[in-house]
């Protein structure tokens, strides 16, 4: 009766055995600290049943398809050299309630990131569109790929929002260069404000290749760091938008000598190609050509210089005249953009997958975000995956409040 | 409801079945703003766990109450009462005191919003406090939000009572929902009107909450004010016959 029991047994673990798969074995048997960094990296499918939401890899060259829907943190010096501008406000706000930068690896950033790794610099450079709709995370992996090229020393030429250049303008003064166009001080030396202090270490580095006169007094000689065309135009407001206008031009003059990689990052380029609200005073629209620093930005998208890579976005959110949503480029660039940017590589950034829509539940779990008892249970999991169908945006706003 | 005002009618014509009739007391009262439910009609079940109870499991009154309910009228679900999880009736009142010229879809983002703000002001405490204050800390909005109205209830209130051709003002027991309603109603006219000219209403509204839900600010002064006041006309308390 004895060895009846014990084959019983032999038998019931024999089956636990067999019920156990074999990655578990190897893990097993490797030593507890590879252990320990293989569970928080890699997502091991019997471990936990709860989705690991952080991975220790802060470095996002090294980031790969195992940490989709996992989150990777920015430390806060970097976050101030790297993002002056550029974040969207309620980002910004969860920053400064959670005292941490936590960014997550999705597949639109990941992929680009892979084309950015293998790209040719010899070639011209290639544009790529992030398009989606509202709330999807545009800007969000716009700010990965920026972090991956400034980690790489490529000089970030990053405009936050083209939507803000063309609307809600106060001062719009004729400008000095071309009687045609309109120069806007305060939005242009904002700006250069913000590109100072994300690529400090370029300006000194890169020498103008011609002679500037700001005015009568004031002039930049030939061969002087690109830093004083900078100070200039923050000295000067009136000549700011001049001083972007220069600093464009030698950028994409110089990108292609090697010193350098430029990344051409641009949020709303739609803006670029559509309607205005500025008037003149005699109360008659303007074009956005008109504009000197859209004139100039639109010189700058085109892909004839070699030595980097454009990578933009087309958003509703902002824009002017666009019906709600409408989020595919050919509708939000109209023919003249489409046709202007034609032959570029579009990356539809859509919904969270389950995947990381259970990984950014749990990370607001972690940080305590999500307060309402019932937020912790199942059936509130559901309701929250119902009520923001795994759109990001929603997703934030709903747990802002529960 | 958008009931139009029935006067009073003698006669059935246009009625439809289970709409009250048009019974009247005084001369010239219009039925307006009264349910035009009938009294057999009976409360929606939202609750959502009643019905996921197995039938196996219900006891026999439970039974003989669901045959009841297929045979009975039941009114319609008012569109703010839903079956989800995150519903708070209390919430739901405050937002619907708060509403104005019926725009709910502002109260409610007013309301969340200051939900929202109570929160992080609360994380903004909690990362800076030392670890011993931060057990201490709350930072669930909802627990400040009811705690906060529960500590301005106040416990006693005045009535205007007509005696002798004059008003005076008797204290008086206040029931439940009159206490929260004062509660919520003072809150509100607080945020409305003492607040500075450029600041919103969430941000004035997580203030005050804020200060409630430690037992001091405006609100719990004129809580207090009133029980004062009822200290006061204690003589007056016989004139009460309730």
């Amino acid at each position: 009766m004895s060895t009846g029991i014990m084959l019983k047994g032999m038998t019931r673990l024999v089956s636990r055995v067999h019920k156990l798969d074999p990655g578990r074995f190897l893990h097993s048997g490797t030593q507890a600290s590879q252990c320990l960094v293989a569970h928080l990296n890699n997502q091991v499918p019997n471990e936990s049943p709860r989705a690991i939401s952080r991975t220790l890899e802060n470095d996002p060259a090294k980031h790969g398809e195992q940490h989709v829907g996992q989150h990777y943190s920015i430390s806060v010096q970097e976050l101030k050299t790297v993002f002056p501008h550029g974040l969207p406000p309620r980002f910004v706000m969860q920053v400064k309630t959670f005292n941490e930068a936590c960014l997550m690896v999705r597949k639109p950033a990941l992929e680009l990131l892979h084309y950015l790794k293998n790209t040719n610099f010899a070639h011209p450079a290639v544009r790529y569109i992030l398009y989606g709709e509202k709330g999807t995370g545009k800007t969000l992996s716009l700010c990965h790929i920026i972090h991956f090229c400034a980690k790489q020393d490529w000089l970030i030429l990053h405009i936050p929002d083209a939507h803000l250049w063309v609307k809600n303008c106060r001062d719009l003064l004729q400008s000095t260069y071309n009687k045609q166009r309109f120069d806007q001080p305060l939005e242009a030396s904002i700006w250069l404000k913000n590109f100072k202090t994300a690529n400090e270490r370029f300006l000194s580095q890169i020498k103008v290749q011609d002679k500037y006169v700001w005015n009568k007094r004031e002039s930049t000689e030939k061969g002087s760091p690109l830093a004083e065309v900078v100070e200039q135009g923050i000295m000067r407001v009136r000549n700011a938008t001049d001083a972007v206008g220069i600093v464009l031009k030698e950028l994409k003059r110089q990108s292609s000598l090697g010193i350098f990689r430029l990344l051409v990052a641009v949020d709303g380029v739609n803006a670029l190609w559509g309607r205005t609200t500025l008037k003149r005073e005699d109360k008659s629209l303007i074009a956005p050509e008109e504009l000197a620093l859209i004139y100039n930005l639109r010189k700058m998208v085109k892909n004839d210089w070699q030595g980097g890579a454009i990578v933009l976005t087309v958003s509703q959110t902002g824009s002017l005249f666009k019906p709600r949503k409408a989020y595919l480029p050919q509708e939000l660039l109209g023919k003249e953009g489409f046709d202007t940017l034609d032959p570029f590589i579009p990356i539809l950034v859509s919904n969270y997958n389950p995947k990381e829509f259970e990984g950014c539940i749990q990370y607001y779990l972690e940080n305590s975000w999500l307060q309402h008892e019932k937020a912790h249970t199942e059936e509130g999991k559901k309701e929250l995956l119902f009520l923001s169908n795994r759109n990001p945006g929603l997703l934030e706003r709903l747990c802002a409040y529960l | 409801m958008a009931a139009p005002t029935v006067k009073v009618a003698r006669g059935w014509w246009g009625l439809a079945f289970g709409v009250r009739r048009a019974v009247l007391r005084l001369p010239g009262l219009t039925l307006v703003r009264w349910s035009r439910y009938g009294p057999e009609y009976q409360d929606p079940q939202i609750d959502k766990e009643y019905y996921r109870k197995p039938l196996a499991q219900l006891t026999e009154e439970e039974t003989y109450e669901r045959e009841l309910r297929k045979t009975q009228v039941i009114k319609a679900a008012p569109a703010t009462k839903t079956s989800s999880v995150f519903e708070d009736p209390m919430i739901s009142k405050f937002t619907n005191m708060m509403m104005k010229g019926g725009n709910k879809v502002l109260a409610r983002s007013l309301m969340t919003q200051t939900l929202e703000a109570v929160k992080r002001k609360q994380f903004e405490k909690y990362h800076a406090a030392s670890a011993e204050e931060q057990a201490t800390i709350e930072r669930n909005p909802y627990t400040i939000f009811h705690q906060a109205l529960k500590n301005c209830e106040p416990v006693i209130g005045l009535v205007p009572i007509l005696k002798g051709g004059h008003f005076y003002q008797v204290p008086v027991p206040l029931a439940d929902r009159r206490r929260r309603f004062l509660a919520m109603k003072w809150m509100i006219a607080e945020c409305r009107e003492k607040k500075p000219r450029r600041m919103l209403m969430p941000e004035k509204l997580s203030q005050e909450l804020l200060e409630a839900f430690y037992s001091r600010g405006p609100v719990i002064k004129r809580k207090h004010d009133m029980h004062k006041m009822a200290e006061a006309n204690r003589a007056l308390a016989h004139y009460r016959w309730w």
